[in-house]
């Protein structure tokens, strides 16, 4: 293990490692009765439980900085030999930190948000439900005990999806009346959370497949001991099984992280409490995904050693994550719900981090890629919580989720404003200053430099997509607080409604947030070369991944220019302008009116709907999978069940008992001579069977 | 030769003198109607007598099963497992009459018969010589055509002790024919010499053996209830009076059983036929019918008369694949011991209802969950057991006798067939169950408790703590059952 040490004044613990994860639980478990007592008090509770969560992820950062790791484990199912444990390593350690942190904020900004809601208990507890299930994925040691977690953050999104279960019409998305291909658009809470739940389900089954599959040639789920030999990958890799199983563990990633083709349901989840949405659908829970990915990719890179390539299976990584991350980003342009537009982005951005990670087996730096995927991780984390808990706040202040009743806010809520800007120039990758240009940064020099076939069009599509980011962020906070006061905040106004900023249990979460983004971006190179030997020595000690090209470099180079590839660096720097340029035009200066832009010509105009209208992605998944299915099962009720089964089976079979016993009970005639009839005969045929 | 101390010489002994004791003692007494006193006597001889037999498989002075002995009677644990089946039921009815018997007269009379009766069944099933097995047959049967008649003045009981007769001795010539062609066959009424000779036989005189294995299918056919020669079953269940018929259902039906093991089996494995489709065809339509009939019944007697037809043909599979599979003889003597338990229980709670509330129509049943409450969980437990609900104990032998005709299947083609019979029937045997459960439950508010007769009462505890207990922790049974059971393979010779 590498000797290097800050020299932190305490010692990670194995406890420290369980208790991340058992805290949320155990605060979980006594939120309701804490509600019957007193509901006030339980904000306070899951705050606390939350700190101490956070407190106890943070001592294990002794090992983030000296690269060890702590591998504990019990016995699971005593009968299988099933051990369960928790594996506490660089890569988890970090992960289990942003969660923990970026959690307790979101939960300090619940506090505030969900103030006065007479369901908060159930809020609470799934919210701690959710950040257990959450470290259970980041901290486990086996593939099982990761999808233990993954069903509980499933199961924790589709409660909170459709928290507001009365479907009232202001907690819906989509614009009302609007159709695509002859289905709405428009969608209640409920519908929302069974939505994400059956899609991502869909992923779930692909997961489960894959780790059986697994667990059959190699007789375990632990990562350690997939790592330890490479007898199972060598007789799966024989039958051609190995890298199906790995897509297969993707196929979970896909539909947790909400990437193409599983994408669809991320925008309905939008319905659930914007604090859930920062939480669970920007932050935490779709990064589970890409921590999956960042958890399997090294075993499957470290198989090269063994002579076994997998590339199919990081080219599938790359692509799905190229194409989502344009894909969403197209659709942000257009959307004119605030959180819409983040959830677009939430997904397209995490398809740069699938990007990086799968162009990062593709090339011989595997540290390169896959360090810049996790640091956008990390970044994204944290300017993506702010912005939605920025939305969130102006969706409380303005009553309402469409950015066309803002406008010209930027007077009333200063705070906001400024954070939003700081937290949005992350997203838009300002030059220098913010982590989230560092992280995509590398992203673009680990993609150009991968020297793959596939280099030049992936990296095409970065570019373009970081222009399209660029531009629909500035889209986003210029038609929120530039322009005039849109129709609905003149009315509220005028009914003596006060635009105000939130409070301070509100901002103060988002604004620590954006001034991160800021102040870590200031230091970003050298935080990013951290997070590089990080896990170059991890991976090194780990998986025996070796990074030639960088020590090569690293003698010759000075420390500080280490990393900047000059052709990324430049197109950063242009999709920044291009895209800030834009949207300066049509939403700041406001020298060109989008709308009339829109509909000038007949060309900008088709893009426009069906950009606007999900590239029918949506509505072909409806018509495949929910109308067409519905529509047979209708038939099969009228012309199968009614008839075969209720008519057929159940009345006949009724029917036909009856009549059994009638005719039954008819031979049963009370006369003896009968009876004797028929025990003669009896004997007679009893004989004749046997003489058969 | 036996030694004396051997355990059915010993039974004999104590029950045959208690029940012809009996009789004297009412005669020297001149009293009438003291009821209990005789019932306290003959609860006592039984009592006695399991604990003899109990003490004898504790000490371990109980062979293994044997199939074949030079005496008559062998004392091997086939008998005596059929003896602690037969005392258990031989208990409950003597229990289960202290109230029912209460108004009628020659109480002692009454308590001899059945103490006779229970020799006779036992030592049916401890016979190894066909004559010795007619005798015991014959002891078992005549006292129990007089109990079932023995409400004089009930038209009912008439009819039935009638019919019983009639079938009875229609049966017995026929065993008789039997064994007279199977000694003329083979030259001994040893059973064991009979099956040496059966396998050595001359083929041209198959049809003959065959005709004699017929007769011993009709003759113990007729008590065991199998379909067609279960007709007089359900007049005779429903005319007797309640605990006798609970001793015919649940006891005298398990000797034909005893007998049927230790002739049809092994006879057909020595003429070495295929012989098991024919009990197959057979075990099939009794089920079927004894359930499509009980189905539509009115009355709970009958309904449970068809119900013990039914469960003929469970019994009856085991036998058919005996052959073939270790388990199916083990789960015959697994289900006839619980059907012993099971059918007894369910009886006596309606010798119960039938004294305390004078009714025996299901619609009367309203509330009894309520009136009798005691009674009618006895009475759904018993049902479920029968039903095989688990974790009651007749779930248990029924899975292991459904599981023998699945395990057969690599010899027996249609083996699994029995099996899907089977649990289609179970499942049908659960809407007349349930219907019952139903009326006692669900219907009826208004009803108030009313005093339940102690002896039932203690009879419904026993059972339920039976059927839950074995059904729960079946362990114990499971391993007397084992140990009870005699080995049949297509292979055996005496």
């Amino acid at each position: 293990m590498a000797t290097e040490s800050i020299g932190l004044p305490f010692e990670a613990t194995s406890a420290a490692a369980w208790l991340v994860w058992i805290l949320p639980f155990a605060a979980a478990l006594i939120m309701p009765g804490i509600g019957k007592i007193s509901k006030r008090a339980t904000g306070y509770v899951a705050v606390g439980f939350a700190l101490m969560s956070a407190l106890s992820a943070a001592s294990l950062l002794p090992l983030a900085i000296e690269a060890s790791e702590i591998h504990h484990q019990i016995m699971w199912i005593e009968a299988i030999g099933l051990k369960g444990g928790v594996l506490a390593d660089p890569l988890s350690v970090i992960m289990a930190n942003v969660v923990a942190w970026i959690s307790f904020l979101i939960m300090i900004y619940s506090t505030g948000y969900m103030k006065g809601d007479k369901d908060i208990t159930r809020f609470w507890f799934w919210m701690m439900f959710f950040i257990g299930s959450m470290q259970i994925i980041v901290l486990s040691d086996n593939l099982l005990q990761v999808f233990f977690g993954w069903e509980g953050v499933g199961l924790a999104s589709y409660a909170l999806i459709s928290f507001w279960y009365r479907d009232k019409k202001k907690d819906h998305v989509g614009q009302e009346g609007r159709t695509v291909l002859g289905l709405l658009d428009y969608y209640a809470p409920t519908h929302a959370g069974m939505k994400a739940f059956i899609m991502t389900k869909v992923g779930d089954v692909m997961m489960i497949a894959g780790m059986l599959l697994i667990f059959l040639f190699a007789g375990t789920f632990g990562f350690k001991e997939l790592m330890g030999d490479h007898e199972w990958a060598i007789a799966m890799n024989a039958q051609g099984l190995l890298v199906p199983a790995f897509v297969l563990l993707f196929g979970g990633a896909v539909g947790k992280s909400a990437q193409f083709p599983l994408n669809e349901w991320l925008l309905e989840a939008m319905t659930g409490p914007t604090a859930v949405s920062a939480l669970i659908h920007a932050a935490t829970m779709v990064k589970a995904g890409v921590f999956l990915v960042a958890r399997i990719g090294p075993i499957v890179f470290a198989l090269g050693a063994a002579g076994i390539m997998a590339d199919q299976f990081f080219e599938i990584v790359a692509w799905v994550g190229a194409i989502t991350a344009l894909l969403l980003a197209t659709q942000g342009m257009v959307n004119p719900e605030i959180k819409k537009v983040l959830a677009y982005s939430t997904g397209s951005q995490i398809g740069y981090m699938m990007m990086a990670l799968g162009v990062a087996g593709l090339s011989h730096q595997y540290v390169d890629g896959y360090t810049a995927g996790f640091f956008h991780l990390i970044s994204h984390a944290m300017f993506k919580a702010s912005l939605f808990m920025a939305a969130g706040s102006l969706l409380h202040i303005v009553g309402s989720r469409f950015m066309t009743d803002m406008g010209g806010l930027r007077k009333h809520m200063k705070k906001t404003y400024a954070f939003m800007w700081a937290a949005g120039l992350g997203l838009m990758g300002a030059p220098f200053i913010t982590t989230g240009f560092w992280s995509k940064d590398a992203i673009f020099a680990s993609v150009y430099t991968s020297g793959n076939e596939w280099a030049l069009p992936l990296f095409a599509i970065a570019v373009l997509t970081a222009i399209i980011t660029a531009f629909y962020t500035t889209r986003m906070i210029g038609m929120v607080f530039f322009g005039e006061k849109s129709k609905h905040i003149q009315k509220m106004e005028e009914e003596g409604h006060h635009i105000h900023e939130a409070s301070l249990s509100m901002w103060a979460p988002y604004g620590i947030l954006a001034v991160l983004t800021i102040g870590i971006g200031l230091i970003g190179l050298s935080t990013e070369h951290g997070l590089h030997h990080m896990f170059e020595v991890y991976l090194e000690d780990s998986f025996g991944i070796h990074s030639e090209y960088a020590k090569a470099e690293s003698s010759i180079l000075p420390e500080f220019l280490k990393g900047i590839n000059p052709v990324a660096l430049g197109a950063s720097l242009v999709a920044f302008a291009i895209g800030i340029g834009l949207g300066y035009i049509f939403y700041i200066g406001r020298w060109v009116d989008p709308v009339k832009f829109v509909n000038s010509n007949i060309f900008f105009y088709a893009i426009h709907k069906v950009i606007l209208s999900r590239w029918y992605l949506n509505a072909i998944v409806y018509w495949c999978f929910v109308v067409a299915p519905l529509w047979l099962a209708r038939g099969i009720f009228r012309y199968f069940e009614k008839t075969a089964i209720d008519y057929g089976m159940n009345d006949g079979f009724q029917k036909a008992t009856a009549w059994g016993a009638k005719v039954v009970q008819g031979t049963q005639t009370g006369v003896s001579q009968s009876y004797l009839f028929v025990f003669g005969a009896g004997l007679l045929f009893v004989v004749l069977i046997l003489l058969m | 030769m036996l030694e004396i101390t051997s355990t059915p010489l010993i039974l004999i002994a104590i029950l045959g003198t208690v029940g012809v004791i009996l009789p004297i003692i009412s005669i020297a007494r001149k009293e009438k109607g003291s009821n209990s006193f005789y019932a306290v006597i003959a609860f006592a001889a039984l009592i006695v007598s399991m604990a003899y037999v109990g003490y004898e498989f504790i000490n371990e002075n109980v062979a293994a099963s044997a199939l074949f002995s030079d005496d008559v009677i062998v004392n091997d644990a086939f008998g005596g497992f059929f003896a602690i089946a037969m005392l258990i039921v031989a208990l409950f009815t003597t229990v289960g009459s202290f109230n029912y018997m209460r108004k009628h007269n020659s109480p002692a009379v009454y308590y001899s018969l059945i103490l006779l009766a229970t020799i006779g069944m036992i030592l049916v099933a401890y016979s190894t010589d066909l004559v010795m097995l007619f005798v015991a047959w014959e002891l078992m049967s005549i006292p129990t055509y007089i109990l079932v008649g023995y409400m004089k003045k009930n038209p009912a009981s008439n009819e039935a002790a009638l019919k019983y007769f009639l079938f009875g001795a229609l049966s017995s010539a026929i065993i008789v024919y039997g064994i007279a062609i199977s000694y003329g066959l083979t030259g001994s009424t040893n059973i064991g010499e009979v099956i040496e000779g059966y396998s050595t036989l001359d083929p041209s005189l198959l049809p003959l053996a065959l005709l004699s294995v017929g007769m011993f299918i009709a003759g113990f056919g007729f008590k065991m209830g199998l379909v067609p020669f279960h007709q007089w079953l359900p007049d005779t269940y429903e005319g007797a009076p309640s605990p006798v018929t609970a001793l015919l259902a649940a006891a005298t039906k398990k000797a034909g059983f005893a007998a049927a093991i230790r002739i049809i089996v092994l006879g057909m494995v020595a003429l070495n036929l295929d012989w098991t489709l024919a009990l197959g065809i057979i075990a099939v339509m009794t089920m079927t019918i004894g359930n499509v009939a009980a189905i539509m019944q009115k009355n709970l007697s009958r309904m449970l008369a068809y119900s013990s037809i039914a469960h003929a043909g469970y019994i009856l599979i085991g036998l058919a694949v005996a052959p073939y599979s270790s388990l199916g003889l083990q789960g015959s003597l697994y289900q006839i011991f619980n059907h012993a338990v099971m059918k007894g229980a369910a009886f006596i709670a309606i010798a119960g209802i039938v004294t305390t509330l004078a009714v025996t129509h299901i619609d009367k049943l309203k509330g009894l969950g309520r009136r009798m409450p005691i009674t009618a969980l006895g009475m759904v437990i018993s049902l479920f057991a029968l039903a095989g609900v688990p974790p009651l104990s007749g779930f248990w032998s029924k899975l292991m006798l459904f599981g023998s005709a699945l395990d057969a299947s690599t010899a027996l083609w249609w083996a699994p067939w029995l099996a899907i019979a089977g649990v289609l029937n179970s499942a049908l045997s659960l809407a007349y169950y349930g219907w019952i459960t139903r009326k006692m439950y669900f219907e009826g508010e208004t009803e108030k408790r009313v005093s339940e007769p102690k002896s039932i009462v203690a009879v419904m505890i026993f059972s339920i703590i039976f059927l839950v207990g074995f059904g729960v922790y079946p362990e114990p049974l499971l391993k007397f059952v084992e140990f009870a059971t005699p080995v049949v393979s297509l292979g055996l010779m005496p």
